[in-house]
Parts: C-alpha cells; sequence; structure tokens
C-alpha cells in the first residue's frame, strides 16, 4: 500500500507525524517505525525487534500469554460485574442465576474461571522460564538494571495468586468458604502480627458480610488496578533494559580486541531520551539480518499467542463446568476442607510440620504457612543479587555456569508440585491418604 | 518493488481468512457478553394477575381490594377500572346510582350504573372513571382483560391502559 | 527506494493465524450451541405441538416460549419449574405424562403458585433449568424432588407419595392434624400418645434426658453417627433404623423399643426432618394468629349492636362518631353527640329540623356527608325515620325510668 502524497500546506513542526492511519503492512522499514509510532496500542513496541527474541521456543512466550489471560479475565469479569451480587444473601442466588438463567452466564463464568487457574500456571511457568534462562540478569548493555524486573515480576506474580484467592470466596459455598477460612488461619500464625493480620484481612473474628465485600473490593479494582499498573512498568522495564535478555546473548560476539561503543545504536525510545540508557557494543545489531520490523512481525507472533489463548480458553470453557457447591455454612465443615489448589503446598506442609515432642508443639501453620514460603520467596526475589554468575549466562537455556542454581531451582519446583499432587489427588477424608483406587467414604445426604 | 501490487494469492486468502475469522469471533464473543446483560426472568411483580373465572363475576360490580379494581359485567362483556384515585392515590368507593346512565364514548357505549368518591379529598368520579369533581387531574384508568389460555380465568394487565371502547367478551 | 527488511515469519505465522482463526470460530459456534442445547426448548416444543392438536393453533400461540420463573419474594425462591411444566395450571392435560400434566387443582386453590412457588412444597431445585438439576438429582443439592420415586427407592409403606408432606409440615407445624397429610398425622399423633416429650424437649417443653428434637430436621447429616447404619446413609434412614430399635443403632441409648411398624417409623422419620427454625413469614404459618384476640363477650355485644334496632347506624358507620344509646349503640369514638335526642338537638342548636340539617348540613356534618358518608335521598329517609325512632325510644324509657322512680 502506497503512502498517499499530501500536500504540504504549512511546514510539519519536527516531531509530528501527519499520516492519520498507520499500515499493517508495511512497504518499508520506515512506514513500519511510523506504524509504531502513529499508533496507541503499539507504542510501547519497539520500531525493530530482534528475531532471537521472537522464536517460540525460547520464552514460549509465556509472558504474551499471561497477559492474554489477564486480558481475558477483564473481559469476562465486567459482565459478572453487573450480574453477580456481593451480599451474603444473594451471592449465591445470583450465581445460581448466572449458570442458569443469563444468556451464556455459565459460559461467562467458566471462561473467568478458566482464564484464572491458567494465568496462575502461565505466570508460575513464565516465572520459571525466566529463572532458568537467567533473564533476570544483565547482559550486554551498559546500564541495564534486569534485576528490578525480575522484583516487580515477583510481586505480579504474588498479586495474580492474591487475586485468585479474593476471587474464590466470591460465589459463597461450602469450598469459597472453607478454603478462606483455611487460607486466612494460616495468616493468623504469624507471630505478633498473625490476629490482627486476620482480622484485618476478614473485617472481623468471623467470616461474614465484611469479609466478602473486602475481598470483592480487592478483587474487581484494587488488585486489577495495581497488576494493570506493574504490568505497563514491566514493560516499559523490558524496552528500557534493550528487549529480552536472549537478545543480549545474540548480541554478543567473541572478539579479541574491545570494540567501541556503536554511537548510532541505542535502545532508548525513538532514539529522543537521554541519560543512562544501555548502549550497545556489539557489532552484530548493525547487521540487518538479525532483526526484523516489529510491524507486523512482532504484532502478529503476539496476535497469535493472544488469540491462541482465547480459542483455547473458549473452547474449554464449554466443556468444563465451574463448580458450585452448598450455600455456604458456617457450622457444616466439609469433610476434607482444602485450599484452593495453588495454596494446597502450603495446606499439606502446615499439616505434615506440626510436631508435637512432649508438651512442646510446633505450630504447623508458623511452619508451613509462614516460615517456610517466606522463606523461599524472600530467596527468590533477592537472587539476582546473589547470583554470581557471568552476564554470559544471561538469555541462554540451562547455560553451565548456571547449572547448580538451576538444578536447585527445578527440585524446589518439583518439591512444589508433588506436595501439590498430593493435596489434590490423595487427600481424602480426614486428611487421611486414599490412593487412587480407595473410593472415599459415602457422604450422607438428608434423604 | 514497493509499489507494484501482487496478485492475491493464497497467503493472501489465508491472511484475511485468519484474520476476518479472529474479528468475526471476537466481535460475537463481545456481543455475548452483552448479550448477557439482558434479563431473561423478572424479579418484578407480575402485572398481569390472574382473577377468577368468569362465573364467579356477578352481573354489574365487582370491586378486587388486592388489586384495587373495579371489575364491570354486562351479560357477557367485562371491563375493568382501576380504583386508584389519580389525585394521590387512595383507593376509591364505589356507590351505585339510583338511575343508571348511558353515555357513548370512544365509539362504545357505557353503561353507568355506578359513581365513585374518594374518600381522602373528595374527589368524584362517573362511572366510567371520568373526573367530575374535587382535585382529581386525570380519569380513572381502565386496564386490558383477557382470558387466561390454560385455565380460562380472567386476567387483567395492570400495565396496559385501555380506551373506553375495550370490551372483553366471553364465550 | 527505502529500506525494507524482509522477515521469514510471514509465511508460516500466517497459516497459524488461520488456523487459529478457524478454531475461534468453532469455539463461538460451540458456546453459543451450547447455551441453546437444554431441555426446556423441546419440553416447549412439544407441550405446543399437544395444545395444538388438542385446542387448536390460535391457544398454542398464546403459550409463553423461552425460560419462565415464579419469584415469591417473601420465601425468596425463584422457581423455574414452569418453563418445562407448562401444563401446570393447564386445563386439559390431567392424564397427561409428566412433564405434560395439569396439576391437580384443589391443592392449588389453597397454595396459589404466585404466593408458594413450587419447590418449597415438592422440593428439587428450583434455580435449575435442567432436569436432572431441577429435581435436585445432582451433587451438591440437599433438597432433591420428593417424588413417587424417591419414596419407592425407599419402600415406604402407605401411601408412596408421602415424603411431601415433610414440605408441608413446614407450614402446618402447630396444627394438631392437617387434612391431606396422612403420614405427618400418624406421627403427630404418635408423639402425643408415646410420651416423646418426657424424655425430649419438643417446641419449648419436656425433659432433657434425650437431646432437643425442635430443630433436629435442621441437623446436617454429616454429624450424625452412621457406623451401625446398613444400607442407604442418610438422615432418613438412619431415623427410621433409630425409631425400630434405638439400641442397635445408638450405643450406650436408653431410648426404649416402642415396637413402631416401618409405616409408623417411617411417618415419625418424616416428621423429625420437617423440624426446622423457620424463616418463613408469619402469613404461611397455618394457625399463626392474625388478628388481636376478642373476648366472647365483647363478641356479643358486637352482635347485639349490628342485629339490633340500631343496627341501620352501625351499617352506615354513623356509629364510628355518634352513640345511639335508645337503641343500644355504642360509638367507639363518641366525637359527636348521642344521636338519641338529635330531634330535639337539632332544633335547639342549629334552628331548624333534622330533614333541614340533612339536606344541608353545616360544620363537620357538611364534610362527611359530602365526602366519606354519602347517603342517598332514600338513605337520608330512612335516617330521618330511624331518628324519630329512636328519639321515641328515648322518651319512652325516660318516662319508664321515671315512672319507676316516681312509682317508688
Amino acid at each position: 500500500m502506497r503512502l498517499p502524497t499530501l500536500v504540504r500546506t504549512k511546514p510539519e513542526a519536527p516531531g509530528v507525524h501527519a499520516e492519520p492511519f498507520w499500515s499493517f503492512r508495511p512497504q518499508s522499514d520506515r512506514e513500519a517505525g511510523d506504524a509504531i509510532v502513529s499508533n496507541f496500542a503499539l507504542h510501547w513496541f519497539p520500531a525493530k525487534i530482534s528475531k532471537a527474541s521472537m522464536a517460540w521456543s525460547y520464552s514460549f512466550w509465556l509472558g504474551t500469554i499471561s497477559a492474554a489471560l489477564f486480558f481475558l479475565l477483564i473481559l469476562s469479569g465486567l459482565p459478572l460485574l453487573f450480574l453477580y451480587v456481593p451480599s451474603v444473601e444473594r451471592a449465591y442466588q445470583s450465581v445460581k442465576d448466572i449458570e442458569f438463567v443469563v444468556t451464556f452466564g455459565s459460559w461467562i463464568r467458566a471462561v473467568h474461571r478458566i482464564s484464572a487457574h491458567l494465568m496462575v500456571i502461565a505466570v508460575a511457568l513464565h516465572l520459571i522460564r525466566v529463572f532458568l534462562t537467567g533473564a533476570y540478569k544483565n547482559g550486554a548493555g551498559r546500564g541495564q538494571r534486569r534485576q528490578i524486573n525480575w522484583v516487580i515480576g515477583v510481586v505480579m506474580f504474588l498479586v495474580t495468586l492474591f487475586l485468585s484467592f479474593t476471587g474464590y470466596l466470591l460465589p459463597w459455598d461450602q469450598l469459597a468458604f472453607w478454603a478462606v477460612t483455611v487460607g486466612t488461619n494460616i495468616a493468623s500464625s504469624i507471630p505478633v502480627i498473625g490476629p490482627d493480620v486476620r482480622e484485618l484481612m476478614i473485617g472481623g473474628r468471623a467470616i461474614e458480610q465484611a469479609t466478602l465485600i473486602r475481598f470483592y473490593v480487592l478483587h474487581i479494582i484494587v488488585l486489577p488496578g495495581l497488576l494493570g499498573g506493574l504490568f505497563a512498568y514491566h514493560m516499559w522495564r523490558v524496552r528500557k533494559d534493550g528487549g529480552l535478555a536472549r537478545a543480549d546473548a545474540e548480541s554478543v560476539l567473541e572478539s579479541a580486541r574491545p570494540v567501541a561503543v556503536v554511537p548510532t545504536k541505542t535502545y532508548t525510545l525513538l532514539g529522543v531520551a537521554r541519560g543512562t540508557a544501555p548502549a550497545v557494543t556489539a557489532k552484530s545489531i548493525e547487521a540487518p539480518e538479525t532483526t526484523v520490523n516489529a510491524v507486523p512481525d512482532l504484532v502478529r507472533r503476539a496476535a497469535i499467542a493472544t488469540l491462541g489463548t482465547i480459542a483455547v480458553v473458549s473452547i474449554m470453557s464449554v466443556f468444563i463446568a465451574s463448580p458450585l457447591e452448598e450455600p455456604a455454612n458456617a457450622l457444616v465443615t466439609p469433610n476434607p476442607a482444602k485450599a484452593p489448589w495453588y495454596f494446597l503446598w502450603l495446606q499439606e506442609i502446615v499439616t505434615d510440620t506440626t510436631i508435637r515432642i512432649g508438651s512442646f508443639t510446633l505450630n504447623g501453620a508458623f511452619v508451613g504457612g509462614v516460615i517456610l514460603p517466606g522463606l523461599l520467596v524472600g530467596l527468590m526475589t533477592i537472587w539476582p543479587w546473589l547470583d554470581r554468575s557471568s552476564s554470559l549466562a544471561a538469555g541462554v537455556w540451562l547455560p553451565r555456569s548456571r547449572r547448580t542454581q538451576n538444578i536447585v531451582f527445578l527440585l524446589i519446583i518439583v518439591f512444589v508440585l508433588a506436595l501439590t499432587f498430593v493435596g489434590m489427588v490423595l487427600r481424602g477424608p480426614y486428611w487421611n491418604i486414599y490412593w487412587p483406587w480407595e473410593a472415599w467414604p459415602e457422604i450422607p445426604g438428608r434423604i | 518493488m514497493s509499489d507494484t501490487k501482487q496478485p492475491p494469492d493464497r497467503r493472501d486468502f489465508l491472511l484475511k481468512l485468519g484474520t476476518g475469522a479472529g474479528i468475526c469471533a471476537i466481535t460475537v464473543q463481545a456481543a455475548a457478553s452483552m448479550r448477557s446483560l439482558v434479563p431473561n426472568v423478572s424479579y418484578d411483580s407480575p402485572t398481569t394477575v390472574k382473577l377468577g373465572s368468569p362465573a364467579e363475576f356477578p352481573e354489574g360490580l365487582k370491586f378486587l381490594p388486592d388489586e384495587r379494581l373495579f371489575v364491570f359485567r354486562d351479560g357477557n362483556t367485562f371491563h375493568a377500572v382501576s380504583a386508584v384515585c389519580t389525585h394521590l392515590g387512595c383507593t376509591v368507593h364505589a356507590e351505585p346510582l339510583p338511575n343508571p346512565q348511558t353515555v357513548d364514548e370512544d365509539g362504545a357505549t357505557v353503561k353507568l350504573t355506578h359513581r365513585f368518591l374518594c374518600p381522602c379529598h373528595g374527589s368524584r368520579y362517573r362511572g366510567d372513571g371520568a373526573n367530575v369533581s374535587g382535585p382529581a387531574p386525570k380519569p380513572l384508568a381502565w386496564f386490558r382483560l383477557s382470558l387466561a389460555a390454560d385455565d380460562g380465568q380472567l386476567v387483567v394487565d395492570l400495565a396496559d391502559a385501555v380506551e373506553h371502547d375495550f370490551r372483553l367478551t366471553v364465550g | 527506494m527505502e529500506k525494507r527488511t524482509n522477515s521469514p515469519y510471514p509465511r508460516i505465522d500466517r497459516l497459524i493465524m488461520a488456523g487459529i482463526g478457524i478454531v475461534l470460530v468453532i469455539g463461538t459456534v460451540l458456546f453459543i450451541w451450547s447455551d441453546r442445547a437444554h431441555d426446556w426448548r423441546y419440553y416447549q416444543m412439544e407441550f405446543r405441538q399437544m395444545v395444538a392438536e388438542k385446542f387448536g393453533d390460535d391457544k398454542a400461540v398464546k403459550l409463553p416460549s423461552g425460560v419462565q420463573q415464579i419469584w415469591v419474594a417473601d420465601l425468596s425462591r425463584a422457581d423455574r419449574c414452569v418453563t418445562c411444566h407448562q401444563a401446570t395450571t393447564y386445563k386439559g392435560f390431567e392424564s397427561a405424562e409428566q412433564p405434560y400434566r395439569t396439576h391437580p387443582p384443589e391443592p392449588l386453590k389453597q397454595h396459589p403458585i404466585e404466593e408458594f412457588g413450587c419447590t418449597s412444597c415438592h422440593g428439587g431445585q428450583g434455580w435449575a433449568i435442567d432436569t436432572a438439576a431441577a429435581h435436585g438429582e445432582v451433587a451438591h443439592w440437599e433438597e432433591p424432588l420428593l417424588s413417587r420415586s424417591l419414596g419407592e427407592s425407599y419402600t415406604l409403606a402407605g401411601n408412596k407419595n408421602a415424603l411431601m408432606q415433610m414440605n408441608c409440615n413446614t407450614c402446618h407445624r402447630f396444627d394438631r392434624q392437617t387434612p391431606g397429610a396422612g403420614a405427618i398425622n400418624l406421627a403427630k399423633s404418635l408423639v402425643n400418645e408415646k410420651g416423646c416429650r418426657a424424655c425430649h424437649v419438643i417446641n419449648g417443653f419436656g425433659g432433657s434426658i434425650g437431646p432437643d428434637l425442635t430443630a433436629v430436621g435442621e441437623k446436617p447429616p454429616e454429624q450424625y453417627e452412621m457406623s451401625r447404619l446398613s444400607g442407604q446413609r442418610s438422615a432418613f434412614a438412619w431415623h427410621v433404623a433409630h425409631f425400630k430399635d434405638p439400641r442397635a443403632l445408638s450405643e450406650g441409648t436408653v431410648m426404649p423399643n416402642f415396637n413402631f411398624s416401618s409405616e409408623q417409623a417411617q411417618s415419625l422419620a418424616m416428621l423429625m426432618l420437617s423440624w426446622k427454625r423457620n424463616d418463613v413469614p408469619a402469613k404461611y404459618v397455618a394457625g399463626a394468629p392474625r388478628t388481636d384476640p376478642r373476648s366472647a363477650e365483647e363478641l356479643q355485644a358486637e352482635a347485639a349492636m349490628k342485629n339490633g334496632p340500631g343496627g341501620w347506624f352501625v351499617q352506615t358507620g354513623c356509629f364510628v362518631c355518634h352513640s345511639i344509646s335508645s337503641l343500644g349503640v355504642k360509638s367507639p369514638a363518641q366525637i359527636g353527640p348521642d344521636l338519641s335526642t338529635a330531634v330535639e338537638d337539632v332544633q335547639s342548636r342549629f334552628g331548624v329540623t333534622v330533614d333541614q340539617f340533612l339536606a344541608n348540613p353545616t360544620g363537620t356534618m357538611s364534610v362527611v356527608l359530602t365526602r366519606q358518608i354519602v347517603l342517598t335521598p332514600e338513605q337520608k329517609q330512612i335516617a330521618i325515620q330511624k331518628l324519630r325512632d329512636a328519639f321515641a325510644a328515648y322518651q319512652k324509657q325516660r318516662g319508664a325510668a321515671q315512672t319507676t322512680v316516681s312509682g317508688q
């Protein structure tokens, strides 16, 4: 498509882009760059992107998939906002109505629930990928600070978990009520401030209307807003750090002598920002065949990742129904009462670490619910500063220089997964082990 | 060359297919979200109320206090007048007239066997609901009557006001 | 010519994009289909055909379509049963098979659907619009449809349809006997005969040897000790077994074995499960007094006033403000003067006769006689006559009193 030639009636101010529309099939690099600049949605894309960063097999585009799932959650959450009533007398009934009499209601609810669970998984996989490729490390550029992005990412992961937890309570059925009971009881085992933290979370002593409205407001405004803000900063930091770590790894060439900084190549935004921007010392960036135009290639791949996620979730939602158990009843505890699956490893540790020696009892909730996850998350957060491997390992899958840390990390992940599996599949009434071939005792009904 | 247009080929077709299908699907999903906000069931009080079988209504006037309605019967013809005073909403009383009259309105004759008086502020209405004195600003409303399809009861639709030529003929 | 970077991606990426587009379309079709594939559409179509065959097309066209709901705000129930059971109030399908069968009309006269819904009597899950879910035959719904087939599965001795009576008793709890609730009536008479209150508190009084049974129907099934229960595990089955042989079921109990028959034990079990703390509004509870109680003397005095010589003044409402003591009418408010002497009083106070006063009333009476109590000309004649009668009676009574006084 040719750009229309404008009859220039007055001189344009520098920096103004006169063309009203952009092209998704640019015929030149200049058009491609123009498309980025004149488009609000794409303004945070770079004009050119390294081919190495685009590879499916490097990042699996997990970050994009996580963002697509978040986008789906907001989209499916909007009609649910109109349909759900956050009052203890009416919440359950409103969810039943969504399931039965709202057109597409059960599908919208299933999209919301499946996206939520998949988002926890996608964000976790993204975190694992970033760790295993050492992408939290700074690479070839000067002035990179990828460790900040890592910390932001860990915070986003915790916000994702908390978003899922607050949403879990909203149907106000037995599953929701008791899962939140278990979760908040674990929080209350923090020493000194535990009971106060629990009271602040619950809005009182018992899980009641105050809890529901607190969790509701957190779930629909506070946490999504926080996540949105963190997401924007996360993206911006990626640009400021010179793109994905893989781009750094690709750009490094063996060189016997020091190479001067390329004066015309920076990763600053459109080349107009000044300051401590990363400056590239490698020559390969000069070679045109290592980069492609973001429009259309990056846009197309991002669209594939996003639309593919939407397609998969749409179909899964037709076939996987959302559960809704009996209405919440504070007098009847289901047996077993389980936390949501992403906290099951904690519940498993809590039950396993309650130690009684004579009259001395070590409270498992404290060890398993506070100390252990606190240690693990804290260690994970500060790891970029403890990591001693060279910057050449940034953006490389399972490099030798980071072998030990990767193995330990994977072992911890496997440990968490194993505990989750035990909690999900093997634990039955009274938290006894029931192998898959052993039937659970029948729960009596009323009539 | 940048400005030669290539003839449409399979790649272009696939691209258009993908884009078009994707846009269609997303649009339909968005429309689905919008459709979910159009209620299928109503939690409002029903405005159509069953009043009983026609045999339970005597010749002349029957007052139904729960619906605040006067049901008139003349042979096999029925019509219904609201008992809600148009001034401030009190329920009016009906009083039989010693000499029934007949008037023509809206192209039909109405037999006036009663008049209506409001005990609250003294509004008076003629037997067809026309306001004749007192503070009432408008005549009493007439509502649509019908027969229920399932059990043949008289049904009034309190949301459907009709003109004074409305009659329901039964049988 | 401007620089243009060639990219190797478009070929493969566009293919993937097309594939995703197709998957998206399939997904869209699937979810639209899943929303439309519900039982009720078929049942409504069938019923429409049945009505068309039996009553003609014009009636069939009037049938409502779509999800139908009966919302009973007082009981917080939204029952959608009539979506499939469209024949519920439709005369003419009394012998059809469900869901096309007309509901027996007698229970509906006392318990109209608009005020009770369906599930408050029949059980089941009113919110649902699919058959199994609506009949409560799904996990996590604890009120199944109390149907004949459920009764058969429990091999109820006696009426197989009796399980529904548990729900009758939710409102009819304080009746001694409720017509139509044979099993519950049997159970209630047994409770009286056998003296259950000797050991159990029921409705506020009784003994404390056994547990309080006032809300025993609310006890969650998880809290029953079922280790010695054979067969079906439910609260109902536990109660039946418990009534038949308490000591076999509950270790260490002192409850005697009353040798109940199966029918008696099952009726008693139904009664137990029906005893719940009620959230129903008072207007639904049979036997709950809705008026202030009045003594027999008050009722007698009221009847005498209405049927006596002054009854006309009661009928018209004059007695609200005026007593007419000579005719035995006592006003509750006594705002105006006693009308026994109206013939004289009106003359002396207003200077006109009673006839003239009624024709042109003044003061408060002018407001009352134009708005609240509007008398036709005939009624005014009757009023005048009655006032004269009252005055005559007054004079006679006064004369009799004086004679009595002077005669001493």
